[in-house]
């Protein structure tokens, strides 16, 4: 997949108040005004302040400008994890006491989610370059960065890195630093349920280097949640899922497997 | 830490803001504690900038958000 997105991390991004994407404003707006006790004005929707990266992110231009690296990831995760909290209050009760049936705050919700899904795609495929001339990372602190943006999905090529970095110093990345960039592999985003005994189960998920980059692994509802460094993932469960209890995490090298119990009572099997 | 931050970290769940907002306690009393429970802080921040942490891992009692995240024990082979 490819896109005319040009992301650009490095770079000191221009400043000014920018506008809120004008689909934003309509849903917040829809979503407050219900409840009567919070009146919206033209004025605040228009000072919202968004995070910097979201509001990137979302906006319709070729050309986004992140600080850093860690910064995009953190961005790309952030609209991740609000596009899951969306989707959930549009698939819950919630929706209805937000009276989302009027006042076409459900086209608007909608219409945000699938602007989110757009902005998701355009990333992926989108033409990443890196500029240290103004600040340069470690090469350590860079691994980790890289890391971060490769579990949201985004691959750097080592051409590019190696480029910026010699620009930035006119010394080259050594034999060992350009191997360990290169050895960092986009998640792919799936995992797979295995059984391995009656009731038992294990949901398998695989990706190269994991275990070198200590991740938090959590569950949140049907979703699993993989976090390096405040960066997160998300990978959606099987249903069967959800009638399971989770147990213990065991991570090695290159994947991680989650072990699954099943209650008999609650899942009865002929 | 200041009141301020308390403030913050306390209304970072769906409930507690809507409560802070001034929404009649009958409404978050009617909704599903997993949809008050819900982290908010994300769209807060679209809303105002409120600095609020989402779901801070190793976080102490007092600290912990409400986004429901159950992080598991993980063995390292």
């Amino acid at each position: 997949m490819s896109s005319s997105l040009l992301i650009t991390c490095g770079a000191e991004p221009t400043r000014g108040s920018g506008t809120t994407p004008e689909v934003v404003a309509h849903f917040l707006e829809s979503l407050i005004q219900p409840f009567g006790f919070f009146q919206p004005t033209h004025g605040l929707l228009g000072e919202l302040n968004l995070l910097r990266g979201m509001k990137s992110l979302l906006s319709p231009s070729q050309h986004l400008e992140f600080e850093s690296v860690q910064q995009l990831a953190q961005a790309i995760s952030d609209l991740d994890s609000i596009s899951i909290a969306l989707r959930h209050m549009d698939s819950e009760e919630f929706a209805i006491w937000c009276g989302l049936g009027r006042n076409n705050a459900r086209t608007h919700l909608l219409q945000l989610i699938g602007e989110m899904n757009q902005a998701r795609n355009r990333i992926q495929g989108a033409q990443l370059q890196l500029d240290f001339m103004h600040n340069r990372p470690s090469a350590k602190a860079l691994f980790r960065s890289l890391t971060q943006l490769a579990l949201v999905g985004v691959v750097c090529e080592s051409r590019q890195l190696q480029q910026a970095w010699l620009m930035s110093t006119e010394t080259s990345l050594s034999k060992k630093w350009i191997s360990k960039f290169e050895s960092i592999k986009v998640f792919s985003g799936y995992g797979v349920l295995l059984e391995v005994e009656a009731l038992r189960f294990v949901f398998r998920v695989k990706w190269k280097g994991v275990g070198e980059c200590e991740p938090a692994i959590g569950l949140f509802r049907n979703q699993l949640v993989i976090d390096v460094g405040g960066v997160r993932s998300f990978v959606e469960l099987p249903a069967a899922c959800s009638r399971m209890e989770p147990g213990t995490v065991r991570l090695s090298k290159n994947k991680f497997e989650i072990d699954l119990s099943v209650k008999e009572s609650e899942w009865p099997r002929s | 830490m200041s009141d301020e931050n308390n403030d913050k970290k306390s209304s970072s769940d769906l409930g507690s803001w809507l409560n802070s907002m001034g929404a009649p306690v009958s409404i978050t009393e009617l909704v599903p504690s997993e949809i008050t429970g819900l982290d908010i802080a994300p769209i807060l921040s679209m809303l105002g900038g409120v600095g609020i942490k989402s779901g801070v891992r190793g976080a102490q009692a007092g600290d912990a958000t409400a986004d429901e995240i159950r992080w598991l024990p993980v063995l390292r082979g």
